[in-house]
């Protein structure tokens, strides 16, 4: 088998356990990205893969070789690390070489892969430069480099760009899927940011207390989450949820029936939440959709589109709406338009996802 | 905030008078060396006399004279050199990799052996006991017994612990991916990332050596073994009572306290000369160590 | 697929070949560079520090250099009796306790007053000059300081006498009188060490947040107001911890300095702990007593040295290691 694969991985410091034993098996030339809030454990299942945390129970294979108790160097693996752990005292270059230097690679072999290397991610005019003299981006650059050079079989990226600004994110992170592209090096991509995870991910594991909640592809992930984590996770702003109970017919929520287009089957009665994509209602009566009034509290223009912040009963809901180029219209809004099929219903006591419409 | 033109009467006042007082002290610190210097350049006769103040009287090198060519100055001085770099040396082959080991959170008992290191600067058993100790290793009267035998302190150690603990865990994750084993992450990358803190070390047990005296005093009989600081001690108890000096410096143009004032000023010059080089560590140096949030 | 993972894997036991024991041979094998760094060290602890606490013994043996620490048969603590009863020894206790307490009243201040003051001087270059000339005694032997003394001290040739001599006043033979013993050695120690105390505090002082000076301008405070208001107060925890080391070291009277400077004319007021010990032992050769006045003296200043850390702990939340 190749590919990176984690049967019942666990991590334990002493008697508290931080990874409860997941199974994840990333393809060959896969991009996985791990997402989850801080102290999911995400980390730890990066470092595990890394060799820099041992592995407390299960099995890690890479390529098919039982890599537990094997040393990092010798897995075979690279890394780019939050804070590039670039050394100030090494220029580009020899910050690129430190590890074919340890691995006694003959020094022209050495010249001509940094050339190369450099080559492909824009840093040849920068190879003499110390990192203290570089830009966040290009330092970005020189940890990939360093991380290239070794033509790993496996990347692993632990957060490489929540130390950028902004702007910087967004193009480096273009740039880290376009370099998966050309070199399909099969990598595990670790963030707390759900934008990465959805932009840059094959496949997405969204991760909880040292648990998987749920792996799929984004689009997956976004359109049918597992459970109430996934879906207030994925998307933004987050899906709205909304307490209610099923009836013959739909959801109740708070004086409203939601009308739902599929047959409840016995389940009247039961206890739910009901997500609701804040893009998925609409301010125009729809087919399929049932009016809920609501009291705006606030209208956030973001451009094109505008956050509707709103009170419903209890809840606090937010909505996208259009602005078509003027804020104004959206300041008298009293109701929007929930579409049935569009929404999500979750088992109120367990928050998984209910398969009634399936 | 500090800003001449923005200051009352008063407060220029004010810092004007301190200004005074830290010239003053300074002065004041200063004075003794001249005073030293000026007395060795002075003749025998006026320095017994006491009348050197500020400038040499009858400026002479006398003195200067009298100590080159005495073979014990040089070999005494030969042998300083020896105990400052041979000991300074020795103190870095332990401490280094010793302070890295015990900066590594892998370490297994590492808890305990941070506190068996620091539990000697709060209790040591003596002069007695380590003497005895000493003699019972055949380490007296021996210039390897002075060397190793002083060789690591706990506060060196822990200092350059707590500048190793600083460096980011990613440095090291990042070399031992990379291949490098505990050696190469502590020669590559750590020591190259810690030249400051190494610097103040070095520059802490050069001087300590340089300095060196009761211990050498206590451990060393022969002569030929004995450090600059042993001998200055030497002429310093030995040369005013010392008949055949007596007759020799009526004859001469220097006396005791010349002679005195010259090995000082001869044995403080080397240590003028690297002081701009630690000055430039040292107040970082003693802030890494002890106190520790 | 949360609760699959949870319930069933969470307690279930590790798989055998992952043993605590397999771990910890696989961790040695691992990391065994790093004990092997770290070997060296500790045997050099063993070997220079902790064997001669074994020999501590001998504080409760009747030691002779023919038997060895281990052969020499025990007393009890017959040498402690002697102690308690020899004049010298309670009066080098007595001594090391006011010597001390003359350097906590006269040394202790010295640098903060220093410092302060150098915070008070706005030209860089000035103040680089004078840091780097008062930094400068620390790092003299003491064995010259000493020497730089007894020079301008001396009843003739020294600069000292000298000057009294332009006021009419007769030579004192400084380094024989036990009154004047103390003053000199204080002084001396304030000369040597002011300045490089001060460095610590000057750290304090940088450390305090500019913007408290600058509301206190815009307040209308002067530069001396700004002291006792702002950088007095910011640095008490730094005056404080220093303060409690001071104390913890009680009983560590500098004593190279001590020997180099007394003479048995001064021994009434200069003999100190561990220069009786030096006479006692290394000189007479009583090892076993000198050995029992060294332990009293290493206890007496672990028990300071413990509460210390343990106030300044308590105070500042900062432990002194």
């Amino acid at each position: 088998m190749s590919g990176v694969n984690l049967k019942k991985i666990v991590k334990a410091y002493g008697a508290v356990q931080v990874v409860h034993g997941i199974d994840l098996n990333v393809a060959e030339k896969e991009f996985v990205v791990l997402v989850g809030p801080s102290g999911c454990g995400k980390s730890t299942t990066l470092r595990m893969i890394a060799g820099l945390e041992e592995i407390t129970g299960g099995d890690l294979t890479i390529h098919g070789k039982r890599m537990n108790r094997v040393a990092p160097k010798d897995r075979d693996v690279a890394m780019v690390f939050q804070n590039y752990a670039l050394y100030p005292h090494l220029n580009v270059a020899d910050n690129m070489a430190f590890g074919l230097r340890i691995r006694k690679m003959p020094k022209d072999q050495i010249k001509t892969t940094i050339s190369d290397v450099a080559e492909v991610l824009g840093l040849t005019e920068y190879l003499e430069r110390r990192p203290a003299d570089l830009s966040g981006g290009q330092r970005q650059r020189v940890a990939m480099g360093r991380a290239i050079v070794r033509h790993p079989k496996v990347f692993l990226f632990d957060e490489p760009l929540s130390n950028l600004d902004a702007k910087l994110r967004t193009q480096m992170r273009a740039e880290i899927k376009r370099l998966h592209n050309r070199l399909g090096v099969t990598s595990v991509y670790v963030t707390h940011d759900q934008v990465e995870a959805m932009t840059l991910a094959d496949r997405i594991v969204v991760m909880n207390n040292g648990a998987i909640e749920q792996i799929g592809t984004p689009m997956e992930l976004f359109n049918n989450p597992a459970n109430v984590f996934v879906a207030s996770f994925l998307g933004s702003p987050p899906m709205n949820q909304v307490k209610g109970t099923l009836t013959e017919t739909g959801a109740k929520i708070g004086d409203i029936e939601l009308k739902l287009p599929y047959p409840i089957n016995g389940n009247a009665g039961r206890d739910v939440v009901v997500g609701i994509r804040p893009e998925h209602v609409t301010l125009a009566e729809g087919p399929q959709t049932t009016a809920m009034p609501i009291s705006l509290d606030l209208v956030e223009p973001l451009g094109s589109e505008a956050l509707l912040h709103a009170r419903f009963g209890e809840a606090t809901l937010v909505f996208k709406a259009e602005t078509q180029g003027d804020i104004e219209h959206l300041s008298g809004v009293t109701q929007v338009h929930v579409p049935g099929d569009l929404v999500k219903l979750f088992d109120a006591e367990t928050g998984r996802a209910l398969q009634l419409g399936a | 905030m500090m800003n001449w033109n923005l200051y009352s009467r008063g407060d220029k006042f004010f810092a004007i008078v301190v200004s005074i007082l830290i010239g003053m002290f300074t002065v004041a610190t200063l004075y003794p060396f001249i005073y030293i210097a000026a007395v060795s350049f002075s003749s025998g006769f006026a320095a017994q006399a006491g009348k050197v103040v500020f400038m040499p009287i009858d400026a002479t090198l006398e003195a200067y004279g009298y100590i080159i060519t005495d073979p014990q100055f040089w070999l005494s001085y030969r042998n300083t050199f020896i105990y400052t770099i041979g000991g300074t040396v020795m103190s870095l082959v332990f401490i280094i990799p010793g302070a890295y080991a015990l900066s590594r959170p892998q370490l297994k008992g590492r808890r305990y052996f941070n506190l068996f290191i620091a539990f000697t600067m709060w209790f040591n058993a003596g002069l007695i006991p380590f003497f005895l100790n000493m003699r019972d290793l055949g380490l007296l009267d021996s210039m390897f017994g002075i060397i190793l035998g002083f060789a690591v302190n706990a506060f060196n150690i822990i200092l350059l612990r707590n500048f190793f603990e600083a460096i980011p865990q990613s440095f090291e994750e990042a070399a031992r991916m990379d291949g490098a084993n505990d050696f190469e992450v502590l020669w590559k990358v750590f020591m190259p990332l810690s030249k400051p803190a190494i610097a103040t070390i070095t520059l802490f047990c050069i001087v300590s050596r340089w300095n060196g005296f009761f211990w050498a005093m206590v451990l060393l009989q022969s002569e030929e073994k004995i450090p600059l600081q042993v001998f200055l001690r030497h002429t310093i108890a030995n040369l005013s009572d010392n008949d055949e000096f007596a007759i020799l410096q009526t004859a001469a143009g220097f006396s005791a306290e010349t002679v005195t004032a010259a090995i000082i000023v001869c044995s403080i010059i080397p240590v003028l000369i690297v002081y701009p080089f630690i000055q430039k560590y040292f107040e970082k140096g003693i802030l890494l160590g002890g106190v520790k949030e | 697929m949360r609760e699959e993972n949870t319930t069933a894997e969470a307690d279930q036991p590790l798989q055998s070949e992952d043993s605590r024991w397999v771990r910890l041979f696989d961790h040695f094998k691992r990391e065994w560079q790093i004990y092997a760094m770290l070997l060296p060290t500790l045997i050099w602890f063993l070997v220079f520090l902790y064997k001669p606490m074994y020999g501590l013994q001998i504080a409760f043996k009747d030691y002779s250099i023919f038997r060895g620490v281990s052969g020499s048969p025990w007393i009890g603590l017959e040498h402690f009796q002697t102690l308690f009863s020899n004049d010298q020894f309670l009066r080098a206790i007595k001594n090391t306790i006011q010597i001390s307490a003359l350097n906590l009243l006269f040394g202790f201040p010295a640098p903060i007053i220093l410092a302060l003051m150098f915070n008070e001087v706005l030209n860089a270059t000035y103040k680089r000059t004078a840091q780097t000339i008062v930094y400068l005694p620390h790092f003299i032997s003491s064995v010259i300081i000493a020497g730089i003394v007894i020079t301008a001290f001396s009843p003739t040739a020294g600069i000292i006498n000298t000057v009294l001599g332009w006021f009419g006043i007769d030579s004192i033979y400084f380094l024989t009188q036990p009154e004047w013993f103390r003053p000199i050695f204080v002084g001396t120690g304030i000369w040597q060490e002011a300045g490089f105390g001060s460095i610590v505090f000057l750290a304090a002082i940088a450390g305090v947040n500019p913007s408290l000076y600058e509301s206190a301008v815009v307040d209308g405070a002067n530069r001396w107001q700004m002291m006792w208001k702002i950088t007095i107060p910011s640095i008490l925890p730094t005056i404080l911890i220093m303060l409690i080391i001071r104390i913890g070291n009680i009983m560590e009277v500098s004593f190279e300095l001590v020997i180099l400077l007394y003479q048995p004319a001064t021994y009434e007021t200069a003999d100190v702990v561990n220069t009786w010990i030096y006479r006692q032992g290394l000189q007479s050769g009583q090892y076993d007593l000198a050995a029992a006045a060294g332990l009293f003296n290493a206890l007496v200043a672990f028990v300071l040295v413990m509460t210390a850390n343990t106030l300044s702990r308590r105070y500042s939340r900062t432990s002194l290691w």
